[in-house]
């Protein structure tokens, strides 16, 4: 058997469906339910079979002939970009919306290369301005923003 | 019937539904131009903006949307040879060369014609067929949803996988595994949350699908190195041509329109087929039935090769409305997310719904009509300058469609949680999509996990824990026989790949 980028996430989802299934078994149910025709652990049970059947299938069956070579693509850029959103979600509360939106677009469009200043700003602080003004302003949706209401923009 | 057609005369054509469609097209038009992002992105882009929305007004912009798309994908695809969507593909095999050879105003007037076409007369057929449909499904049971929704999830494997099917089912398993996360809709027992608050509620379906979709067509575009942006010059108003037809031309095109929205419509209506096969039957019809002097055209520049799949996939949007709006069973991975957006609008789709809220199903149906000359009217003037919006450069939109996204699922929530989760989510379903597994089983098995669940509960509990209601009933029986020749031609196609 030879092993390919199919056959490894076959195992994967294998190994995913096989503790699916052990944790649907471990669903506390009431106790005048545990035999019952169906109970909460029913479908997730039907789920659980099915998904192992089918990966196990795909585990043995895949030829891998589809695969593309991993090696060949952008893998840093897509994980600064991961990091980068990861980062925006980690701030957008402490220092509010319009601030975290203006630096995760300007690094982003900075890390994809864009250099002329003009177009980093004209592209990211209206951007967040007039989405910030259409739901604050028009929509009446309330975004907690700590640097606005510093600013005394927004109370 | 003729009272929820006024209802729905009324809803669409007020001037704020009216709004919405324009906003709709336009919006659509704009996403589904952009290589990498089809409907299904340009419709969760939409769903946090329709949050505060009435279901009515909402779905009309999404239709609109979607129509928008799908015209969107056909200019890339004509003016490019870059489909921004799979649906116009097959629009691309002669719309290009007819823009090669300066004809591009005219490849575009023809898509638009046929679009319009095609989307009308299936709205007829809609209009005609839905409601009767809807009656027919009246007479189903809980046994009978339960199979048809089991056949539109193998359908729609089938139909996605492009001759990988177990992997299809694979990602129907792990969809309906990711719907019972949270609480149980009966016991209200909660499951799989790993006593972490935030999936006690289980997980959002926008976050879902914006993390499979927009987000990781965005991180798509920068991993495979894709150059999505085009000069402006490339699609100036001075290379696009003339935008008007001849009395000859029109003639070709007619019988081509009736002929393929008529099977477009069919070809949608069916679970999980959609634009994309349409488009691919209509072109390779039209082929097959004509002359052998035609037929050389074909590939070419073929004016007929062109309306084919035009028409067809616009009548397939609209026929794929058809199960969404009787059975509440999406027929299409977008009408899948359409789905999901109808019930966190806490409507449900099926036919309850064209007696009870009438305002919505027919001002959708209206509002197609409303789309679609939307489209031919608005649209096809604008084209020119639509389609400078194809010379953004990779580097600007990639960010801006994160931002996008992770804007629209913190709006929902104001939830930190859900932006690590959904960057979390989009990075598998990058791994995914490069190993070839489909994202649209996935989708459709978590937006029909709760009510696949709920049916084969009320199924097994009135039959005593039995398993027998699905040869005892005939609606079962014959849904449950269409499953296993579903199978069973997955298997003979292995077989004969392998064999090849």
């Amino acid at each position: 058997m030879t092993i390919n980028y199919t056959k490894i996430s076959a195992l994967v989802f294998l190994l995913i469906f096989l503790v699916y299934s052990y944790l649907a078994g471990e669903i506390e149910v009431f106790a005048f339910d545990e035999h019952a025709d169906f109970n909460a652990r029913t479908f997730p049970k039907f789920i659980s079979y099915l998904g192992i059947v089918v990966s196990f299938l795909t585990l043995v069956l895949s030829r891998g002939e589809d695969d593309e070579p991993f090696g060949q693509f952008e893998w840093l850029k897509v994980f600064v970009l991961f990091v980068l959103v990861f980062t925006y979600g980690v701030i957008i509360k402490s220092v509010g919306f319009f601030l975290s939106t203006n630096l995760f677009l300007l690094v982003s469009y900075y890390y994809l290369g864009v250099r002329s200043y003009k177009v980093l700003l004209f592209c990211s602080f209206p951007v967040a301005a007039s989405l910030q003004f259409m739901l604050h302003g028009l929509l009446d949706v309330y975004i907690r923003d700590p640097f606005l209401e510093f600013l005394g923009v927004i109370s | 019937m003729i009272e929820g057609l006024m209802i729905g005369i009324n809803t669409a054509f007020s001037g704020y539904n009216i709004i919405m469609v324009m906003m709709g097209c336009f919006a659509g038009t704009i996403i589904g131009m952009l290589p990498g992002l089809g409907p299904m992105s340009a419709i969760a882009l939409m769903i946090p903006i329709t949050y505060g929305f009435d279901p009515a007004s909402a779905m009309i912009l999404m239709a609109g949307v979607y129509y928008g798309a799908i015209f969107g994908g056909s200019t890339s695809s004509i003016l490019i040879n870059a489909p921004g969507v799979a649906g116009t593909v097959s629009s691309s095999f002669d719309g290009y060369p007819m823009a090669k050879n300066g004809q591009a105003g005219k490849a575009l007037a023809i898509a638009a014609y046929a679009s319009f076409s095609g989307g009308t007369i299936a709205a007829l057929f809609l209009l005609v067929a839905a409601p009767q449909l809807a009656k027919v499904s009246l007479s189903f049971q809980s046994a009978d949803y339960f199979a048809l929704m089991c056949v539109g999830l193998l359908s729609i494997a089938a139909f996605a996988s492009k001759g990988q099917f177990l992997k299809a089912m694979i990602m129907t398993a792990f969809g309906l595994a990711l719907a019972t996360v949270g609480q149980d809709s009966l016991s209200d027992i909660t499951r799989f949350h790993f006593d972490n608050i935030n999936l006690m509620d289980g997980i959002s379906f926008v976050l879902l699908v914006m993390a499979t979709f927009a987000m990781s067509e965005a991180f798509m575009i920068i991993f495979k190195k894709m150059d999505v942006s085009f000069s402006a010059s490339d699609v100036s108003k001075e290379k696009l041509g003339s935008i008007k037809l001849s009395k000859s031309e029109v003639k070709e095109m007619v019988p081509v329109v009736g002929r393929t929205s008529v099977l477009g419509f069919l070809v949608g209506v069916l679970p999980g087929a959609g634009a994309t096969i349409a488009s691919f039957l209509a072109w390779g019809f039209e082929r097959s039935i004509a002359k052998a002097k035609e037929k050389l055209k074909f590939g070419k520049g073929s004016i007929k090769g062109l309306a084919a799949p035009e028409t067809a996939n616009n009548a397939a949007c609209t026929g794929s409305f058809v199960p969404l709006l009787t059975l509440g069973i999406p027929g299409s991975g977008t009408t899948a997310v359409m789905l999901g957006a109808l019930l966190s609008f806490g409507v449900q789709p099926g036919p309850r719904l064209y007696i009870e809220q009438p305002e919505i199903f027919w001002s959708i149906i209206i509002s197609m009509y409303i789309g679609n000359v939307v489209l031919l009217v608005l649209n096809l003037p604008l084209i020119p300058y639509i389609a400078r919006i194809l010379a953004i450069p990779k580097n600007l939109l990639v960010p801006l469609v994160l931002f996008f996204s992770v804007t629209g699922v913190y709006l929902i929530s104001f939830n930190s949680f859900d932006i690590y989760f959904m960057a979390v989510v989009a990075l598998i379903s990058l791994v995914l999509r490069i190993l070839n597994y489909p994202m649209p089983p996935l989708i459709l098995g978590f937006i029909l996990g709760g009510m696949l669940e709920k049916n084969l509960r009320r199924a097994l509990l009135i039959n005593d824990g039995s398993f027998s209601f699905m040869w005892e009933r005939p609606i079962s029986l014959t849904l449950f026989i269409i499953m296993i020749v579903i199978i069973l031609l997955q298997i003979y196609q292995g077989i004969q790949k392998k064999q090849s």
